[in-house]
């Protein structure tokens, strides 16, 4: 097969104020023609490096130090300015990662496309239009003929990573480089733009380059794996391979550590401890040995050989020379990466308690224009429902997931149970007591029962206030008296595992796991009962977050917390919860124990969900039919009847025309569907 | 894009009616007799007693300042109390002396400053980078006023290049624009650096830019390149021509007090020490309105340019 | 995990470092030190009384006895332009202090309260900041009579809204960080959010305006002097000076030149180190306001 990219011996580095940050050391590898090459790799790994020397656009502080692409011919690392710029667009073009950013905002698409297209100078202005239009049609726009002159603001995020695919398709390059194309869009766009891509690739025989961190999409789209660990390549070989036979340590841990692989659900997950090295200094032996589970003495110190395997190669002492070890690796289902043993998660709810947090028919609305606008515009009622008659509850000792993706108003929803939005209509009942209709003032004590943990977490830590302050403010706020500050810091600091040296420190000397921590200790200060999570994994690796997740259930085991997770990753909550309630535009679609949603949804949309989430096996790839169209409704444009009638697979003409109630098959499971899968006592028929 | 329109014209509106209103309290908060203010001390007693029939100067306040924002709609700004003149007449004399001075000073400084800092920000640590560096700074650190005196000083008196006083003869083409060069340059001359560097730092953001990497990912020539990322950054340039146009209007006044010109800014000035009242009022709203018209415009032109605002209804 | 506190540690030492060898921060540095010691200083180092006549030295051109020649009435310049100094660094100091004190309150308040209130100081703002100071000046000296007082007030009310300005946007940007949130959910005031949370961190960017804007105020006082509508003579400004030199300029041209001097390079010292500290210290700032 003939070789259409072929890189040897990259290596390239960035100035930086602590040194030469040494990103990508001697990294090798073909890419063949017609077939889809996925990058894989973490945070530190050099994978978008590696994208960007191949366009040449790399930072102005990077450098290549060495190696050569070899492209058509010629190195593309030689090339000259005129030479890059011809072959950039043409030849090789490129989808970006996040489609808000990434296309200019004053022009329309139009003008962005025909401008793509200036080098075909027997192209009349018309020529142009008609092939940005046929692009537009092609990726699954619909009516492209008027869309064609809208700008990137007018698309939501699903239209506009579309638009730039089209964007980057429209020259018929032979090269497409894709830079996490997914990653800022949700599970359900997510499957439409992987179908997407393949189909494109068949119909231009467009060769693919797809970096990407998560498992999933690699197995789903590619052909061949490259993985990538702190600028070097550990392993390379064909997708089936790679995840069914890993030979490379990194490679094996990282798919251990994929919750989506994991079948047995426990609390714990698999961690890879420890950081990547720092790039600055002298690296010596093995990248990987400060953190391989099968380490030897010797790793330190020798490179590990190149080992061939079919079309691939692996790194590493165990495979082969004088370190070898014929038992490596072991079986797939062998488990090399240490993992914690978990509580056994109970088969049904413990005992029938009084639920610690209840939600009854809470409706919170946002407004989105003032009234004499809303009046200009003839608008009668300017306001949206962010969430929508949602009941739920959280029993002492569980955690609980809150599913969605973006738009779910599951954020807003955990927001206005802490009483940080004003809410519209409806309860919530925290131990018993209506906190909904209370005043700051008599809420204020009850902060103490329930805390939160934010998404960012570095964000969420006041930038002036040392970690001591942040952890111990809580008792500060509450006016606890008699208690020595500095002693309660070094417990909260041990509760979380954090070293005492740390507490002097400030936020921005802290890495993103640490900051973790630091918010959990925070909401730890004042013993609270109830703890709300929101995107405790966002921003982690998949080797590192279950770091954050193993403590979050230590501490419930330790001191009987309930959570209330809310995430968007479905692969993590079927492992840390005990009942799942998924949101759509506002409204609980379905809520049960984690097991039975897994297993048998009732929902069309739970169902969407849980077999949207790419499966890290190549054997288990989807059929393309499985996607579900369309995108969620703008919030703005409710539809009258189900929010989902307008995407579901079994809509029928009764779920357009009023909103499914809320119906409970059994005591714990119940949903918001008019033909629901799952009837009472039945299970779905599943495909 | 109404709604747009309609908040800044509110604004606009609001700004007028405040300054009417200080206007108007002036003349009461001095002391001594409002009729003898507006027609000066050489007034005859059947005079004042007419204009406080004619304006009700015994009713209550509110309604005087009624007839006083009626008057001022209709054109009626009072009378010169040296000449007897319209207040309208006098100013409409000396506003083109004003508007010439005024835009041929942006003029020349818009002119000369964007393209600076387009090509500063293009090329950045070439010569041209350097020189624009040093340039603008170097004419930012001199305030207007002093540029006009060392204007003077240097091509008027030293060098004997240009004309120093007055606007030039009426009817003389040549001889008015040979006046103007040097205010013009004076009041133009900070505004180059400013502008330059703004531009400058505008460029240089919005080429760092996720869909300026995109553009060039597209191979893109530099030229379209530096086309799209001028469109996006002129935007906050606009604001700040927006918002500076009250200092060029400072800036002029100072200029034409200096040259001896014949403008509305001499006028107000002249005004004060003779205590002119109505020709200050008259003035005062003038420039006012002016301005802030000005101010309008250029947020309508931003509207126009970026399609975000355009569309946020 | 070292590293990184070595990093952040190493990152304070390196904005200091870059502090002290940007000549243009460096520069700016001295001259405003030269600026504030040669008014604070002023009565000792003046080599003359700046009111004391010498008919026969007038208009003198620079020389060794008067290094900036003499006026029209035989004053020496030197020593006015250094009690000018005075005049100037009062001014600015009151002013900025002023200013950026209401500012701030008006800001935050603008930043974190409701919107219409934020629509109504912002409308403020606009209106107050961009109007033509001389047209308030003349307008405010017709009611009341020149007087430094005059001078003071204009300033501090034109130059209010730009400190606002500036802290609405860093309070507005805060406003909607997770951490702010997060101290709502722990239960803080808003009180002591505002104190404790935000304006730490609105400060910083708020100095460094007020380095940059020093100059300005500094310059309107000139201008206004000039016009005869801030400072009486015979007391010494540096806009005095100009006027007085304006007069004779064609016999005593060094006048105007000597008196534009202290102008220039007090506004090149502050722009300079206004610039300095916020390409190191803040670098976002210089955008967007």
């Amino acid at each position: 097969m003939e070789t259409l990219l072929d890189i040897r011996g990259l290596s390239v580095g960035f100035g930086t104020s602590r040194g030469r940050v040494k990103a990508l050391r001697d990294v090798s590898f073909p890419v063949r023609k017609g077939r889809i090459v996925g990058i894989v790799g973490e945070s530190g790994s050099g994978k978008s490096t590696v994208l960007w020397s191949i366009l040449g656009l790399l930072a102005g502080n990077a450098k290549v130090t060495g190696g050569e692409i070899g492209f058509e011919g010629g190195d593309l690392l030689q090339l000259d300015a005129a030479g890059l710029r011809a072959a950039r667009g043409e030849k090789i073009s490129v989808v970006f990662q996040d489609p808000m950013t990434s296309q200019i905002p004053v022009l329309p698409y139009v003008r962005q496309m025909a401008d793509i297209l200036y080098r075909r100078k027997g192209m009349s202005a018309k020529d142009k239009r008609d092939k940005a239009v046929d692009m537009l049609r092609r990726v699954g726009i619909p009516d492209p003929e008027t869309r064609i002159d809208a700008y990137p603001h007018e698309f939501s995020g699903g239209m506009r990573q579309r638009a730039g695919i089209a964007m980057s398709m429209l020259t018929g390059p032979n090269l497409l480089l894709a830079d996490e194309p997914t990653t800022a869009l949700d599970v359900t766009m997510e499957a439409q733009i992987i179908g997407l891509m393949r189909q494109l690739q068949s119909e231009f025989d467009t060769t693919i380059v797809v970096v990407s961190h998560n498992l999933g999409l690699i197995a789903e789209l590619c052909d061949d794996v490259v993985v990538l660990y702190a600028g070097e390549v550990v392993e390379t070989g064909a997708v089936r391979d790679i995840f069914h036979n890993a030979r490379h340590p990194y490679t094996r841990a990282l798919l251990e550590c994929d919750p989506a692989r994991i079948e047995d659900v426990s609390r714990k997950l698999p961690v890879i401890a420890g950081d990547i090295p720092d790039l600055t200094g002298a690296l010596a032996g093995c990248i990987y040995a400060g953190r391989c589970q099968r380490a030897m003495p010797d790793c330190h110190a020798l490179a590990p050989p190149v080992v061939h395997r079919g079309s691939g190669i692996a790194r590493c002492h165990l495979l082969e020379g004088p370190l070898a070890d014929p038992d490596w690796p072991p079986p797939m289902e062998v488990p090399t990466v240490p993992r914690e043993a978990g509580t056994p998660v109970p088969a049904r709810p413990r005992t029938v308690q009084p639920p610690l947090l209840e939600v009854r028919d809470l409706n919170v609305r946002f407004q989105t224009m003032g009234p004499v606008r809303a009046r200009l515009n003839g608008v009668k009622d300017p306001f949206v429902d962010a969430v929508l008659d949602v009941s739920l509850s959280v029993r002492p000792g569980e955690t609980v997931g809150l599913v969605g993706e973006s738009g779910s108003g599951k954020t807003t929803l955990g927001r206005a149970i802490l009483n940080l939005l004003k809410i519209d209509r409806g309860s919530v009942h925290f131990d018993g007591r209506e906190t909904s209709a209370m005043a700051e003032r008599q809420f204020k004590p009850l902060r103490r029962d329930m805390a939160m943990m934010f998404q960012d977490p570095i964000g969420s830590l006041s930038p002036r206030k040392s970690v001591r302050a942040l952890i111990t403010e809580p008792l500060t706020i509450h006016g606890i008296s008699g208690v020595d500050i500095d002693a309660e810091a070094e417990r909260l600091a041990d509760m979380v595992r954090l070293p005492h040296a740390f507490l002097a420190r400030y936020p921005h000397e802290l890495s993103g796991g640490q900051a973790r921590r630091v918010g959990v200790a925070r909401a730890l200060a004042l013993n609270p009962r109830l703890i709300i999570a929101d995107e405790p994994t966002a921003g982690l690796d998949v080797s590192v977050q279950g770091e954050i997740l193993n403590l979050m259930a230590d501490l419930q085991a330790e001191h009987g917390l309930s959570y209330l997770v809310i995430t968007h990753n479905l692969p993590v909550v079927r492992h840390i919860a005990d009942r799942i309630a998924i949101m759509y535009l506002g409204r609980i679609v379905e809520n049960g124990p984690t097991a039975d949603i897994f297993a048998n949804p009732a929902h069309p949309y739970t169902r969407a969900l849980v077999e949207g989430v790419p499966k890290p096996d190549p054997d288990r790839r989807r059929p393309e039919a499985a996607a579900i169209g369309g995108e969620v409704p703008s919030l703005i444009r409710r539809p009258p009847g189900c929010d989902f009638a307008a995407r579901c697979p079994f809509v029928q003409d009764a779920c357009r025309t009023a909103k499914p109630p809320h119906v409970q098959i059994t005591p714990d499971h119940g949903h918001a569907c008019l033909f629901p899968l799952k009837q009472a006592n039945q299970t779905t028929e599943t495909t | 894009m109404l709604s747009y329109l309609a908040k800044r014209l509110t604004l606009s509106l609001i700004v007028v009616a405040l300054v009417l209103m200080l206007l108007f309290s002036m003349l009461h908060m001095i002391p001594g007799n409002p009729a003898i203010l507006a027609l000066g001390t050489r007034a005859t007693p059947e005079a004042i007693a007419e204009y406080s029939a004619r304006m009700r100067l015994d009713e209550p306040v509110a309604i005087q300042f009624l007839i006083f924002v009626g008057n001022a709609f209709q054109g009626d700004l009072g009378t010169d109390v040296f000449s007897g003149r319209p207040v309208t007449q006098v100013i409409g004399e000396r506003v083109g002396f004003s508007m010439a001075l005024i835009f041929s000073g942006m003029g020349w400084a818009i002119l000369l400053g964007i393209p600076l800092g387009c090509l500063a920000a293009v090329r950045p640590n070439s010569w041209i980078d350097r020189i624009t560096g040093v340039f603008s700074v170097g004419t930012i650190a001199i305030p207007s006023f002093l540029v006009s005196i060392w204007a003077i000083l240097i091509f008027a008196i030293q060098l004997g290049w240009l004309p120093a006083i007055g606007a030039g003869e009426p009817g003389d083409i040549g001889d008015q624009l040979s006046h103007l060069i040097l205010p013009a340059f004076a009041i133009g001359l900070g505004w180059v650096g400013y502008l330059a560097r703004m531009v400058r730092a505008s460029m240089l953001e919005v080429l760092s830019e996720p869909y300026i990497r995109s553009a060039r990912a597209f191979g893109l020539s530099p030229r379209k390149v530096t086309g799209y990322a001028l469109q996006v950054a002129i935007l906050p340039t606009i604001t700040v021509i927006g918002m500076g146009f009250g200092g060029l209007i400072s800036a002029a006044v100072f200029a034409e007090i200096i040259f001896a010109r014949p403008g509305v800014g001499k006028m107000i000035f002249d005004a004060v020490s003779d205590r002119n009242f109505p020709i200050l009022q008259g003035g005062v709203l003038l420039a006012t309105g002016f301005y802030i018209l000005v101010v309008l415009l250029s947020d309508l032109l931003i509207a126009w340019f970026d399609p975000r605002v355009r569309q946020s209804l | 995990m070292d590293v990184r506190r070595e990093t952040a540690r190493r990152e304070r030492r390196d904005k200091l470092m870059r502090f002290l060898t940007n000549w243009q921060g460096m520069t700016g540095l001295v001259l405003v030190i030269l600026f504030i010691a040669s008014a604070v200083f002023a009565p000792w180092i003046a080599p003359y009384d700046p009111n004391a006549m010498n008919i026969p030295a007038r208009m003198s051109p620079p020389g060794w006895d008067h290094f900036a020649g003499t006026d029209q009435l035989g004053r020496d310049t030197f020593s006015r332009i250094l009690h000018g100094g005075r005049i100037a660094l009062m001014i600015a100091a009151i002013g900025v202090s002023a200013s950026l004190v209401i500012g701030l309150a008006l800001g935050m308040v603008a930043g974190y309260g409701p919107r219409w209130l934020d629509n109504l100081l912002l409308m403020i703002f606009d209106a107050v900041r961009s109007f033509p100071t001389i047209i308030l000046a003349l307008a405010t000296v017709a009611l009341t009579g020149p007087s430094l007082g005059v001078v003071l007030a204009i300033v501090i009310i034109t130059t209010i809204p730009s400190y606002a300005r500036v802290a609405r946007t860093a309070t507005l940007a805060l406003r909607n960080t997770e951490f702010i949130l997060a101290e709502r959910a722990l239960g803080a005031s808003t009180l002591r959010i505002m104190w404790h949370h935000v304006m730490p961190n609105v400060m910083g960017p708020l100095l460094i305006l007020a380095a940059m804007e020093v100059p300005v105020v500094v310059t309107i006082e000139a201008g206004l002097s000039f016009l005869g509508l801030g400072v009486r003579p015979p007391q010494a400004s540096w806009g005095t000076i100009l006027n007085e030199g304006y007069l004779v300029i064609r016999d005593a041209p060094w006048m105007v030149v000597a008196g534009g001097i202290p102008l220039i390079l007090t506004t090149l010292g502050f722009t300079f180190l206004g610039e300095a500290l916020r390409d190191i210290f803040d670098p976002r700032m210089g955008r967007g306001r």
